[in-house]
């Protein structure tokens, strides 16, 4: 399972041009970064066997290694592999049959990282100094607060009367946001929130730093910084260490400027009396985690983040859509006004009725009905699961208004449309199966109808040299 | 040589299908290609506009749902 952040910042990658990659594989540590954290256990097996292979592999020999039945997600990891530019696939020919290796950056990058060597600092340099007052509870408390300031900005963005005291983001990061299309400035009376500021303030940490910062790599080219340095720095900062100091020496010129904008963030803390040390905070750290250590580490996070804010299940939904609250983190309130009507406010709790209005309105801000359903289940009151578990392992939430929501959403979305091409006017047969085959194959397949000879697809770069490579035979 | 044409996939309704049909009938400026029923395929850079006119259209033709409920 893949979670939202690996493919938001997989599309990124996938777009970048071949010449960045062969630039951003010279670092060790974003070789590693990509490998561990980027790629399905399939595509991770191919590149190990591949990694000390002096020759190149014939694609025939490579098929021996996969049983009949799981070609489909061979040809997934290779075509992964190759978008990514970590393997390089021959094109196919009549006199000699398709190889397959590792490119030339990438393999000696890995293999750098993976049995050490050579003098590339490319895993931070750490500080010989240590500081005292800096521990794990500190830089954890620093980085909620630097990121809950930034997700109530994006929230009070809606403006109902619940703006936060306090100094909030930088003014570069509210520039971002902005940039980012997460939040407008005083449009429409509904305020400045965009539906992707919703899906971004309903995703876990993670994902939610993965876009934030993928968006300032797409604007640090307007800022004059080379999106391929601030890539390597931030792989980089995904090998740190928690709770250790590093140089800021050893840096770059332009790593230095970044650490700044990384401050804002969050992801780093530089102590006031010794700017020359910096440390990465568990933002910082989880970047390049594989998905399961990713798993424990967010819930650290997630701990961190309740402990101040109470505990974790507070939301009580009845079967008349009436919601109770137990809380007072203006945050939570905030998301929950999203699409809650609220009308009361208590010390220790709010109350509201979800109402087909109020989900009318979140839904035309962007966020899905299944997006709410997840918030109210994750944030359940413990007495809902009590309830849940004694009838047998019911549902969390009343089944009612689950449904309800659900319809909705249906009532307001009346169509569901996929950007893509669409593959027509076929010579037989023959060759429209072929195609269809393949494309369903590589997963990009969308619709298809075997009477018009026509179908859809995603993406159509591979389908493409897959119908030349036909024609080549 | 197939062909290779870029667009919007847009799964719906008959019922929506047939509105979005009218509409392109004015101008023809939506409509890249009919697949089924509940299937078509429109132009990219048309779809936001497509989108407030259906709503447009459905506003004639929909009573807004009570929606008044005690607290």
């Amino acid at each position: 399972m893949m979670s939202v952040s690996t493919l938001a910042s997989f599309d990124y990658l996938e777009r970048l041009p071949g010449t960045t990659f062969r630039r951003l594989y010279q670092q060790p540590s974003t070789s590693l970064a990509i490998f561990r954290r980027m790629l399905p256990h399939l595509a991770k097996t191919f590149v190990m066997a591949l990694l000390y292979m002096s020759k190149p592999l014939p694609l025939t020999d490579l098929d021996l290694w996969v049983q009949p039945s799981s070609k489909r997600q061979k040809d997934q990891a290779l075509s992964l592999l190759s978008r990514l530019n970590i393997v390089t696939i021959t094109a196919p020919s009549r006199e000699d049959p398709q190889v397959v290796s590792l490119t030339k950056n990438f393999k000696s990058a890995l293999q750098l990282a993976l049995t050490g060597g050579g003098d590339h600092q490319s895993f931070g340099v750490p500080s010989s100094d240590v500081i005292e007052d800096v521990d794990l509870r500190f830089l954890d408390e620093y980085a909620r607060d630097q990121w809950e300031g930034i997700l109530h900005y994006v929230v009070n963005s809606v403006g109902d009367g619940m703006r936060q005291d306090g100094q909030g983001p930088t003014l570069a990061v509210k520039d971002l946001l902005e940039a980012g299309k997460l939040v407008t400035k005083g449009r429409h009376s509904g305020g400045g929130i965009t539906q992707a500021g919703f899906s971004f303030l309903l995703q876990e940490v993670n994902a939610q730093v993965w876009t934030l910062l993928l968006l300032w790599i797409e604007n640090a080219e307007k800022m004059s910084m080379d999106h391929v340095e601030v890539l390597s720095f931030l792989f980089m900062l995904g090998s740190l260490e928690l709770g250790r100091a590093y140089n800021t020496t050893t840096l770059t010129e332009s790593q230095q400027r970044m650490l700044g904008h990384l401050v804002d963030f969050g992801l780093v803390y530089i102590p006031p009396s010794t700017p020359t040390q910096f440390f990465p905070t568990r933002l910082a750290t989880t970047l390049t985690s594989d998905a399961s250590a990713l798993r424990s580490v967010s819930a650290g996070f997630d701990a961190a983040l309740t402990a101040a804010t109470g505990s974790k299940g507070f939301i009580i939904i009845e079967t008349n859509y009436r919601l109770y609250a137990y809380t007072s983190s203006p945050l939570q309130i905030a998301v929950l006004s999203l699409f809650t009507k609220l009308s009361s406010r208590y010390p220790n709790m709010v109350s509201g009725r979800i109402t087909r209005e109020s989900i009318r309105q979140a839904i035309s801000h962007g966020i899905t009905s299944d997006q709410i359903i997840s918030y109210l289940t994750t944030h359940a009151h413990p007495q809902l699961f009590k309830t849940a578990a004694a009838q047998a392992g019911g549902p969390v939430l009343p089944p009612t208004v689950v449904d309800q929501i659900r319809l909705w959403q249906i009532e307001n979305e009346r169509m569901k449309a996929t950007p893509g091409f669409l593959f027509k006017e076929f010579e037989n047969q023959k060759e429209y199966e072929g195609c269809a085959k393949y494309a369903d194959e590589i997963g990009v397949l969308v619709w298809k109808s075997d009477a018009k000879r026509m179908f859809f697809v995603t993406r159509h770069e591979q389908l493409r040299d897959h119908i030349k490579s036909r024609k080549a035979k | 040589m197939p062909r290779a044409i870029r667009g919007v996939l847009v799964e719906c309704d008959p019922s929506i299908k047939s509105i979005i049909v009218k509409i392109d009938s004015e101008e023809h400026a939506y409509v890249v290609e009919e697949l089924d029923d509940q299937t078509l395929v429109i132009q990219e850079n048309m779809l936001p506009l497509l989108k407030a006119r259906l709503d447009d259209a459905l506003k004639e033709t929909q009573q807004p749902a009570d929606d008044s409920g005690s607290d």
